[in-house]
């Protein structure tokens, strides 16, 4: 009883609110293919000059796998993935090859031979969300940004930003642990890392429900770290959000060493562990969102970001 | 919660109680699946052989009467010449013909019995009617009630004066309880229990009718069946005196008097005589008795509403293969209220969003037991199976269609051993959930496969869990027959639901995440 008096009191978002007054209310079933769809996400981010990884290759049929290793001759380190894949299953990292050898990440060689075997599983629907038949994607393999590559393990790191009626109201960092087996994903044990919108730097960090202060397998201390480039990371995470009509979007991004922030993927039903590692409930970010007006909400990006840090801050305008 | 779904739940929920309890209430339907207490069928099988030669077969009937309302009689006669033969209150059936080789005689009837308690008259008691005296106070060879010995025994109890004739009741009836022992080894005749001060149930039951006559009570002896749910009914006898008004049940044996339990049926009232046969070699005969359910039909009887209109819309008019089916669909809606409550308001992950309430069917089909052995053995298989054919790598369709032929080659070694014990069991309880299993198995593979076998258990665990939740109200007489007396039951829960759409709280799952917001920040400075 005393717990939910304190959820109340810190406005934690749960999971029948998110999707009664949230996903629900803002987010049009009919716009979900546009994040649900990677390729479909990374076309129209691309349609409106927001930086994603490049496109190496794509294979929607069995038979167009023949030639698939041949098509990825030129690239030494590329990902492979499900179009509609959740919670980072069956991503397939490469980071190099030596003839008909290829290095994925965790330091296991394969041979072509298990590259054509998981594209075929991911065509056969094997990591879609509904099990449908799916697609491949095969695209660049960016390079952490040596700030968060510290307290990194293998995997790459994002930064998860809520962006609710186009206005950005929480964000974190997930970053991948030995536990996790190299995957940002905070389920399967990543650290979550809060992340103040003011300045961009970590605050607060999690792994499963535990707080932690130093990364468990570099040894590097987690909080207090800036993400680089921030505000652009953040203006970035807003416009791809609009891209997708959502109204209650998480997007994910990725600040590559040489091209700064990239929209990895979107999705609209974020998880609520954010608050967590914030250690900071959603609700009072977004009913200070709600009550803005319609000329605010019109305003330029800068200034909505602007605004964003002010509501998370608690200076509600 | 938002005004439009509070209002609508609300509505609905009125809506279908209000109809609901207008049927209960004014229109008196029962809401307790009252099947009578005491319905049973009885079986009377006769086997006679016989050379050739012309006899006949005679078994006392039972007729309807005081606490016994016996109908839907049947005989099978077996190449014999069926008839019944009725004099007074007494009924035999005959079977005659030529016997030969072996007949086998059935004679079935349902009975309903209550229990029958006579009040004891006050005193003046009227004197016996002169049939009844006739008939019931004179000596007879079976019962001397002339005889100097049973004077004799009168002589020596504290008789009270004829006046008081439920006084000298009580007193033959005291004596014949407590002084003679009772043997199954013991005589059946009057004179011999009385001299042996030992007798059965028929002798004792003798004595007393012989020593009530003397003492001026006309009294009968009755042959009956004492039905037992778990075992085959057995012959008894007691006796019956006539006071006042009525005949009251006294046994020396059992002790019950001016009372007649639920559990006996009277087959003759003034004979002891069982079943006779002439002119044949042998005969045996066996009392069968199943306590009995109203058939679907009578039921229906009961629960089809006097108002034309309402009767119109009762299920209970339907065919019976229908209202099988229609009474399993109905609970499907509470089952689908279990889930919704373990996954809204709990917050449980299941396989899909009713996969535990398939389960849940499955199981009703089957047992409990059987049930969750079958989900366990389809998991293991899924286990099994993925192991197995991982190296293949095979295409996602084709090798989920493979761990199906598994699970159904699991059913087939499962029919093959249990063929002995309980196969009607499996073959019945097996080809139903089979087919729900299956998709169990096609559900936890893709789990698996995307989220890992920790995952898949967990999610395995809960939609069994919630499964098992559900299956008491599958199983839930009551429920079936309170969803399909009042099918309008399904708008309460539908309103039900609309509510628990509309619960925008935490739900259990939400409390265990987010416990640490309870714990004192730590860490939280840079």
């Amino acid at each position: 009883m005393r717990l939910l008096r304190t959820l109340r009191r810190e406005g934690v978002l749960g999971i029948n609110r998110r999707n009664a007054q949230y996903t629900l209310r803002v987010n049009p079933r009919r716009f979900y293919p546009r994040v649900d769809d990677k390729l479909l996400s990374k076309r129209l981010c691309q349609a409106a000059g927001i930086p994603v990884p490049a496109l190496y290759a794509v294979a929607r049929h069995h038979f167009e796998l023949r030639d698939l290793p041949h098509r990825l001759a030129a690239h030494a380190s590329f990902v492979m993935k499900p179009a509609h894949g959740a919670q980072g299953d069956g991503i397939l990292v490469i980071w190099d090859r030596r003839e008909d050898r290829l290095l994925r990440s965790g330091g296991l060689w394969i041979r072509t031979a298990d590259l054509v075997y998981h594209a075929s599983g991911i065509i056969s629907g094997l990591y879609a969300l509904g099990g449908q038949t799916d697609q491949v994607l095969v695209e660049e393999r960016l390079e952490v940004h040596p700030e968060l590559a510290e307290i990194t393990f293998e995997g790459v790191p994002d930064v998860r930003v809520i962006v609710y009626r186009g206005i950005p109201v929480m964000v974190m960092t997930r970053l991948p642990t030995r536990r996790s087996g190299g995957r940002a994903n905070l389920h399967q044990g990543a650290i979550g890392a809060g992340v103040s919108l003011a300045d961009g730097r970590t605050l607060h960090a999690v792994v499963r429900n535990d707080p932690i202060h130093v990364h468990p397998d570099t040894g590097r201390p987690l909080l207090g770290r800036t993400i680089p480039d921030f505000t652009r990371l953040l203006e970035i995470a807003v416009q791809a959000s609009e891209q997708t009509g959502l109204g209650y979007v998480g997007c994910d991004v990725v600040v590559d060493t040489r091209r700064g922030p990239v929209v990895l993927e979107l999705n609209a039903r974020p998880g609520l562990a954010i608050q967590i590692a914030n250690r900071a409930g959603l609700l009072p970010r977004l009913d200070a969102v709600d009550r803005l007006g319609e000329a605010e909400r019109a305003l330029p990006l800068a200034e909505r970001v602007a605004l964003g840090r002010q509501i998370a801050a608690g200076r509600t305008p | 919660m938002n005004p439009a779904a509070r209002w609508t739940g609300i509505a609905l929920l009125l809506f279908g109680s209000t109809v609901f309890l207008w049927k209960v209430l004014a229109l008196d339907l029962p809401l307790v699946p009252s099947d009578p207490q005491g319905l049973w069928r009885v079986d009377l099988t006769i086997t006679a052989r016989g050379t050739g030669r012309r006899g006949s077969v005679q078994a006392p009937l039972p007729s309807s009467g005081t606490g016994q309302v016996v109908f839907d009689e049947r005989s099978v006669s077996d190449r014999l010449v069926f008839s019944i033969r009725s004099d007074d209150d007494r009924r035999t059936g005959v079977w005659s013909g030529r016997f030969r080789g072996v007949h086998e005689i059935v004679h079935g009837f349902r009975v309903q019995l209550s229990e029958v308690e006579t009040l004891l008259p006050e005193p003046p008691v009227a004197p016996p009617p002169a049939s009844v005296a006739r008939e019931y106070g004179e000596p007879s060879a079976d019962f001397p009630s002339y005889a100097p010995e049973m004077r004799g025994v009168l002589e020596t109890l504290p008789l009270p004066p004829l006046e008081d004739p439920v006084g000298r009741l009580r007193t033959i009836f005291a004596f014949v309880s407590d002084e003679i022992a009772t043997a199954s080894t013991g005589s059946d005749d009057a004179f011999l229990t009385l001299a042996a001060r030992e007798g059965n149930e028929e002798g004792k039951s003798r004595l007393l009718v012989t020593l009530l006559r003397t003492a001026g009570i006309p009294a009968r002896p009755v042959l009956g069946l004492r039905l037992r749910g778990d075992a085959e009914p057995q012959l008894a006898a007691w006796a019956e005196a006539w006071l006042g008004r009525s005949w009251i049940s006294l046994s020396p044996v059992e002790g019950f008097f001016g009372r007649r339990p639920a559990d006996r049926l009277v087959l003759q009232a003034g004979s002891l005589q069982g079943i006779r046969a002439t002119g044949i070699q042998a005969v045996a005969f066996r009392y069968d008795a199943l306590r009995q359910r109203l058939r679907p039909e009578e039921l229906a009887v009961m629960m089809v509403p006097p108002n034309p209109v309402v009767a119109s819309l009762s299920l209970y008019r339907l065919p019976v293969a229908t209202q099988r089916v229609m009474r399993l669909l109905l609970v499907i809606p509470l089952g689908t209220l279990v889930v919704a409550a373990f996954r809204n308001v709990v917050g449980v992950p299941t396989f899909g969003t009713f996969m535990p309430v398939l389960i849940a069917l499955a199981l009703r089909e089957s047992s409990l037991g059987l049930g969750l052995a079958m989900v366990a053995a389809v998991i293991a298989i899924g286990i099994l199976g993925r192991v197995l054919l991982e190296r293949l790598r095979l295409l996602l369709v084709p090798r989920l269609s493979i761990l199906l032929c598994l699970v159904i080659l699991g059913v087939t070694a499962l029919a093959i051993l249990g063929r002995s014990s309980e196969s009607r069991q499996l073959v019945q309880g097996v080809l139903f959930p089979i087919v729900i299993l299956t998709m169990l198995i096609e559900r936890f593979s893709i789990v698996m496969a995307e989220e890992g076998l920790r995952e898949a258990l967990i999610r395995a665990m809960w939609s069994t869990l919630v499964a098992v939740s559900a299956y008491p109200v599958f199983q839930s007489r009551f429920a079936q027959h309170v969803m399909f007396g009042f099918p309008e039951l399904v708008f309460c829960v539908m309103g039900l639901l609309v509510l628990m759409g509309s619960y925008t709280g935490y739900r259990v799952s939400d409390l265990i995440r987010f416990r640490v917001f309870s714990r004192p920040a730590g860490g939280a400075t840079p």
